[in-house]
């Protein structure tokens, strides 16, 4: 075709002369050379029987792209892994996988992989022999004991967990700090006061309404994959109704019936407004709440709630409607309430709407106790990196051990981690890339992809039926000087003699005898060795949970009169469904994959809202410089609708000074300009409370967004009726 | 011939002509036709393979030195060896597939083992390396092509096709290779190649059919 074909006369051509007229270039030279000779073919020395080129044979394995614990199927064809598919034994995932999931294999054949270790000899690093890493390693141990040596990791769980116990214990440091930066930390410990459990299992697929605060269960909550098949059941007739409180809106939010803004910290109130007007039809719902409870209901009527939250009175009266012709219902928080200095209150008030409502022990239920604590999820949020700083500042530690956290780039740049890390005498990362903390460490320590190592992994979020998720090599390791993490904790552990681990040529070794040692009861008279085989095939181990009961206490709580942020506008720094919290950067199909509201790609971008944008002068693309007491990040504005006016919306995930060709130099990360509030109770990091000054520093720059239009123009492209219109049209779905 | 009708010469002419207009003329339509007919079925019968009609196109295609110059004439044309005794994942894989090094063993072994490609093969299993041959033909990533379908329709499925037979539908895309040393790329192998291939044969024209 020439070029001189626009899409108008391709249309045309397509219309008259069908199918064949835009054919017939197909004899034209491809733009794609094949040049005869230029790549070699392998053949087998010796076929091995079960494989045939070109057929894919598929293994089971669990995906360590999140906290999730997803089961997953990789099609591995001539010994290399081609494509990952969910597990449909999983109960987690049930078959399915997100697109960080698929996006596994990007990972492991990254090119910015680090292939062999490294020591910091004068001022960088250089490449050295794993005896001369591990030597080193033993050696400076040597001099460490007790609480002067601390692991820090991002979520841990299986029997890497239990192997790392052991170096810990063996050093006598009970120091394991845990950092996820996208976590649900203050609702744990509210679900564990209020009851007794601290991640009770969710029944969204039993729900006939769901209230969500800012929890984008659909794209980065708990267990996103597992949640969205429950929504599915929780969509199917009779339709729930799904409605989401929150400043910014999340992937959830943008499949909400109603959607909600609330100005920032305003969560709480718009809860108790709804359980006020709930109360008010049903005085009796608030019977047995303590008096302060019920005084902090009586203390929102509508008007007053719409004043403060800046959602409509109609919207309170609609929600708490639903909630009371609908039963059972759940109400869920997430970052964008937990993230305040009176967060713990905000999810209390929340929560207390679940026991009003009587979802306890309905939609919400007992977990139940996993019968090996030792493999249970080590999780965590931000309060520990905050520890952790003030460990360092009061030169408490003399070796810490990374693996998988990257605390410099994913805490505030206020906490100061990049300058107190040089206080300590080794670090040592256990790593596959070259991350923003990677390169301060004065050991590197290559690991294995998640598709060539050994693991076991025992999910935070357990959906019903509880797993012990296996982690098998998909294929053989991509490059020679890279070794799995149980492989270097077991010779770590040799190195340093502690006693019960010379038997263990390798991981693999030891997770073999772990499952031989494993009770009876799970292994159906089945031998060790097909034991082992199928859990292998199947991916998942299915383990019975103690029943385990909850309670439905109403915590002690309070929120200020009016606790929206009193600054001009709040920083919001949201979450979504592919970069995380930045450990996906390096991925380019995550890059290039468009954010699920403004469509961006391989960029940050700052949201606002069309009144906050008319009132700064600024449209969609020109770039503005957000400033926080903290410091300051600029990046272009995208004018959209939802989010609160109050409210300055950029996305974590980009903004890597280093972490390979993909990531680096891309984009701004939020997170380094946050101030270091704290929630009150739960001492961890107020993250959805920083306030900041916004300037507009350049005009109209490139900005690259997919799609280019939120709105049908009125062209009726996709039709839609509202909730109410079908109600009244097609009966009750 | 006429002769036998004894009619006077003037009507044989006219007669003769009615004759033709009205019989032969026809008749010798339908016998072109006929000849027509058997004469492609004939072409067809001649390339061994029955229902179908052979892709057209030519590609001069570059010299490609391999590590050992394999001859395809001698194991394929003057021994006789079906393609597919090598490339055995042709009939079930997308891939034909490179013959195992411990094919080649199976029989350099005992046979031939003083020529010098063979020594040179020898060098290589007794190394535990594949030789590394050099790609000839391909397809772009982003097209989905099945040996394995292919086959089972011009081979296994083919009714009164003789699977000895195999190099003739395998020469339909990469030319006689029975007659080369080491192979050359004698068809083009591009999209209207496939497409026009497609048409005669009534295979599959859907896009998504090969871009998947």
């Amino acid at each position: 075709m020439s070029n001189k074909v626009n899409r108008r006369d391709f249309l045309k051509i397509m219309g008259w002369g069908g199918v064949g007229a835009t054919l017939a270039g197909c004899d034209m030279p491809t733009t794609v050379t094949l040049e005869e000779g230029k790549e070699e073919v392998t053949s087998y020395m010796i076929p091995e029987e079960y494989v045939i080129p070109g057929v894919g044979v598929y293994y089971a394995s669990t995906c360590q792209q999140c906290p999730a614990g997803c089961g997953l199927h990789g099609r591995v064809r001539e010994g290399r892994v081609l494509k990952l598919e969910g597990n449909p034994e999983s109960p987690i995932n049930r078959g399915r996988l997100c697109q960080m999931g698929q996006a596994g294999v990007q990972a492991h054949y990254n090119p910015d992989r680090i292939t062999r270790p490294m020591m910091r000899k004068g001022s960088g690093l250089t490449t050295v022999s794993w005896d001369e890493a591990l030597t080193h390693i033993q050696s400076k141990m040597e001099g460490v004991s007790g609480d002067r040596f601390a692991w820090f990791t991002d979520t841990v769980s299986g029997h890497q967990a239990v192997l790392m116990d052991a170096y810990r214990e063996a050093v006598g440091s009970s120091r394991h700090y845990v950092h996820e930066i996208i976590n649900n930390s203050v609702s744990r410990q509210v679900n564990q006061d209020m009851l007794g459990d601290p991640q009770p299992r969710l029944r969204f697929d039993k729900a006939r309404v769901v209230l969500s605060f800012g929890a984008d269960f659909l794209g980065t909550w708990q267990s996103p994959v597992h949640n969205a098949v429950e929504y599915a059941a929780f969509r199917e007739a009779p339709r729930g109704v799904l409605v989401q409180v929150e400043p910014k809106m999340t992937l959830t939010g943008a499949n909400a019936d109603l959607w909600v803004a609330v100005r920032p910290g305003t969560e709480g109130v718009f809860a108790l407004a709804v359980a006020n007007a709930l109360s008010a039809k049903n005085p009796a719902m608030l019977d047995g709440l303590p008096d302060k409870a019920k005084q902090l209901v009586r203390r929102y009527d509508i008007k007053k709630a719409s004043r403060i939250t800046g959602a409509a009175g109609e919207h309170i009266v609609k929600t708490a409607g639903w909630l009371a012709e609908r039963s059972p219902s759940l109400v869920v928080a997430g970052a964008s309430a937990e993230g305040h200095g009176h967060g713990y209150d905000t999810v209390a008030a929340i929560m207390l709407l679940n026991v009003i409502l009587g979802n306890i022990g309905e939609t919400i239920e007992a977990s139940g106790a996993f019968p090996f604590p030792q493999l249970v999820a080590r999780t965590g949020g931000t309060r520990d990196v905050m520890d952790f700083a003030k460990a360092l500042d009061n030169k408490e530690l003399d070796a810490v051990f990374f693996r998988g956290a990257n605390p410099v780039f994913t805490a505030p740049e206020s906490l100061g981690l990049r300058d107190k890390l040089g206080k300590v005498g080794l670090k040592v990362a256990f790593s596959q890339f070259e991350d923003e903390t990677t390169r301060l460490a004065d050991v590197v320590l290559p690991m294995y992809s998640a598709m060539e190592d050994w693991g076991t992994h025992v999910a935070a979020y357990q959906a019903g039926q509880a797993v012990i998720g296996i982690q098998q090599p998909l294929m053989q390791p991509l490059y020679e000087q890279t070794r799995g993490f149980g492989d270097v904790m077991l010779s770590l552990l040799k190195m340093r003699k502690v006693p019960g681990y010379d038997g263990y040529a390798d991981y693999y070794a030891y997770l073999r005898d772990a499952f031989s040692a494993l009770p009876d009861s799970l292994k159906n008279g089945a031998s060790n060795d097909e034991f082992w085989a199928s859990a292998l095939q199947r991916g998942v181990l299915e383990v019975a949970t103690g029943g385990g009961s909850l309670t439905a206490k109403v915590v002690d709580f309070d929120l200020p009169e009016n606790p929206a942020s009193e600054g001009a506008y709040t920083l919001v720094p949201s979450a979504r469904l592919g970069l995380w919290d930045g450990r996906h950067a390096n991925i380019p199909w995550l890059q290039e994959a468009p954010d699920q509201i403004s469509k961006v790609v391989w960029d940050s971008w700052a949201e606002m809202h069309p009144r906050t944008a008319r009132k700064l002068g600024v449209k969609t693309g020109d770039a503005i410089k957000i400033t926080s007491a903290n410091g300051s990040i600029e990046a272009n504005v995208y004018v959209y609708k939802g989010i609160h006016p109050d409210a300055i919306a950029v996305p974590m995930g980009q903004g890597h000074e280093t972490y390979g060709r993909f990531a680096k130099g891309r984009g701004v990360n939020p997170v380094k300009i946050l101030a270091l509030n704290t929630d009150g109770k739960t001492g961890e990091l107020a993250h959805h409370s920083t306030q900041v000054q916004v300037s507009k520093t350049r005009v109209r720059d490139s900005m690259v967004i997919f799609g280019g239009s939120e709105t049908q123009l009125g062209r009726k492209i996709v039709a839609t009726v509202t909730a109410d219109v079908y109600e009244r049209t097609e009966g009750e779905a | 011939m006429f002769n036998t009708l004894q009619l006077p010469s003037g009507h044989i002419t006219h007669r003769g002509a009615r004759f033709v207009n009205r019989f032969l003329t026809p008749s010798l339509f339908w016998l072109a036709v006929i000849a027509l007919v058997l004469g492609s079925g004939a072409a067809r019968a001649e390339s061994g393979v029955p229902n179908a009609v052979p892709p057209v196109g030519t590609h001069k295609g570059d010299d490609v030195p391999q590590p050992i110059e394999f001859p395809h004439n001698t194991h394929a044309d003057v021994n006789q060896i079906n393609c597919m005794y090598c490339h055995t994942y042709a009939r079930r894989s997308k891939v034909a597939g490179i013959p195992p090094t411990s094919k080649c063993m199976g029989c350099h072994s005992v046979i031939a083992t003083d020529k010098p490609r063979i020594k040179k093969l020898t060098e290589y299993w007794e190394n535990k390396e594949p030789p590394p041959w050099r790609k000839v033909h391909d397809v772009p990533d982003y097209v989905h092509f099945t040996h394995e379908k292919h086959l089972k329709r011009f081979v296994f499925d083919n009714e009164g096709m003789q699977v000895e037979n195999v190099a003739e539908v395998c020469a339909f895309c990469h030319g006689e290779v029975k007659k080369m040393t080491v192979a050359h790329k004698v068809k083009p192998l591009n999209m209207g190649f496939c497409r026009r291939c497609h048409e005669a044969n009534e295979g599959p024209f859907d896009c998504w059919k090969c871009h998947k």
